[in-house]
């Protein structure tokens, strides 16, 4: 081929890329998108409603956001979350603190296309849309000057939404005082460890850390750039508290307990020598996808079946 | 500029004082209005909280605490002189000794009177008492075996009657939302500047 005709033909492809696909860029925007978030600075009220399973799961929480941190208050508490600690000061105020940087994981499987300018709240905003291939995963609407996120939808890969978050009476760079200095909680601090059970990869998730756990059991930190879980493997006695009348969460590799917030889901399982526990914020396709490729949960034999119908 | 008026670095210090949550309440209108009004502003303000940011995801120093300045390693020095100071230890104990005069000294005094006990003369039984010495050894060493036999005997018992029956460990009740609190806060970990691009999924 003489080059003026593949010059030409090269330039007839990237105008076409350009018409077909305006506004679209990878990972990297994508991180900047969610790093004007992270560091924006407001306080707002804001409404997660989550559809999981058929049942609809609602909050509505009072927020300050500044530079990586996030104040929550309730009538009778408040919690603060950034730098990696989390302090909660209620009846029992209590304190967690990770010290250790994780690394900067880079969404690869997402593109982020621009969808155009728009007014919200009387002020000026822009909506992205995040793609995961050709499955729309997320559609944000984000304030122009702060950065923060007024309207997040998150889609499943049926195109369902599953949850909405939503912020009202938002004012831009205005934050009030912490209530309390988080210092006075005592806080218990978590150093990394080694795993042993936690696998490096799961159905696209990469592993950005592992923490010691409560009963010497094992703590990953999971994130695919976007979505994020942690995944405790614990002893095969442990006793898992909390999970009163939890839903059934069926998929390929088995049935497991599931309690869903507005916020997160929790799954619980066994296998028989180790008790699983799932806290996270992702997709339902992704949530299969992921227990998919995890040890299955353990099916009760018939012995074990009969014993529990007469002794509970 | 809508409502900063004046010098550039009046504008850099004001939002300085802002990220750090140290302005009057005339001061903080004075931000808020022009964050809300000024695209300049609020580039300005993204690029110094860029800056911070940075900062703080600047790797930790992994140094021995001992290494920091005006630190002197006085718990590796009885290591030192014992030999026991890890591979990694002993060039950076080494090099601080090289400069720390302080340190030299109390290694050297360590030295002495280390010297000074070890050159102590060694305590000798009386005589007398080596005649029933291995009597009375002989006696501990029956009794001894006596107390092996039963305690085998009774671990035996304990493996085979008493175990079935028992759970073999008390079970751990761990709470949900300490899990979910954990997940919370290891979530807001901030990056470092290593980035890590996982595949796509499968």
């Amino acid at each position: 081929m003489r080059l003026p005709q593949r010059s030409f033909i090269l330039a007839a492809l990237t105008a076409l890329a350009m018409g077909v696909f305006p506004g679209v860029s990878g990972a990297g925007e994508l991180d900047d998108v969610l790093a004007d978030a992270r560091t924006s600075t407001y306080s707002a009220s804001r409404l997660v409603v989550s559809l999981w399973g058929g049942q609809t799961q609602v909050s509505r929480q009072f927020v300050e956001h500044a530079d990586d941190m996030e104040i929550v208050r309730t009538d009778s508490s408040w919690s603060m979350t950034g730098y990696g600690k989390a302090v909660s000061m209620g009846d029992e105020p209590s304190g967690i603190a990770f010290l250790s940087h994780q690394p900067n994981v880079l969404a690869s499987r997402y593109t982020v296309v621009e969808r155009g300018a728009v007014r919200h709240m009387s002020r000026p905003g822009r909506v992205v849309d995040i793609m995961e291939g050709d499955v729309l995963r997320a559609s944000l609407l984000i304030d122009k000057r702060s950065g923060a996120l007024l309207i997040q939808d998150l889609f499943s890969s049926d195109g369902s939404l599953y949850r909405r978050t939503t912020l009202t009476d938002f004012r831009a760079y205005r934050t009030y005082q912490a209530p309390m200095d988080p210092t006075e909680v005592s806080a218990e601090i978590v150093m990394p460890e080694h795993a042993y059970l936690l696998p490096v990869n799961v159905a696209g998730y990469a592993r950005a850390g592992t923490f010691a756990a409560p009963g010497g059991s094992e703590h990953g930190y999971y994130t695919d750039g976007l979505f994020r879980f942690s995944l405790f493997i614990l002893d095969g006695n442990t006793v898992v508290t909390g999970l009163e009348e939890p839903m059934a969460f069926v998929v390929e590799s088995g049935v497991y307990q599931m309690v869903p917030t507005a916020q997160a889901v929790r799954i619980h399982w066994s296998n028989g020598s180790n008790t699983f526990v799932l806290v996270g914020d992702l997709p339902p396709d992704h949530l299969a996808n992921v227990l998919n490729e995890l040890p299955s949960p353990a099916t009760p034999n018939i012995i074990a079946r009969w014993l529990k119908r007469f002794f509970g | 500029m809508a409502g900063l008026n004046g010098s550039n670095e009046r504008l850099t210090m004001l939002l300085s004082s802002y990220l750090d949550g140290g302005l009057s309440h005339s001061e903080l209108d004075e931000v808020v209005s022009s964050l809300e009004h000024d695209e300049d502003v609020v580039a300005q303000f993204r690029e110094l909280k860029e800056v911070r940011s940075a900062l703080r995801a600047l790797p930790m120093l992994d140094l021995p605490l001992f290494l920091v300045p005006g630190e002197h390693p006085i718990e590796q020095l009885s290591a030192y002189l014992d030999g026991e100071l890890i591979t990694e230890e002993l060039p950076i104990l080494s090099t601080h000794l090289d400069t720390c005069v302080e340190c030299r000294r109390e290694l050297a005094e360590l030295d002495r009177a280390r010297t000074a006990v070890r050159a102590l003369p060694g305590v000798e039984p009386p005589s007398f008492l080596d005649l029933h010495r291995p009597k009375v050894e002989d006696q501990k060493r029956s009794k001894r075996a006596v107390i092996a036999a039963m305690a085998g005997v009774a671990a035996v018992t304990v493996a085979f009657v008493v175990a079935p029956f028992s759970s073999s460990q008390e079970p751990t009740a761990v709470s949900i939302s300490d899990l979910q609190a954990r997940h919370a806060a290891v979530s807001s970990v901030p990056s470092s500047g290593t980035a890590v691009q996982i595949s796509n999924a499968p």
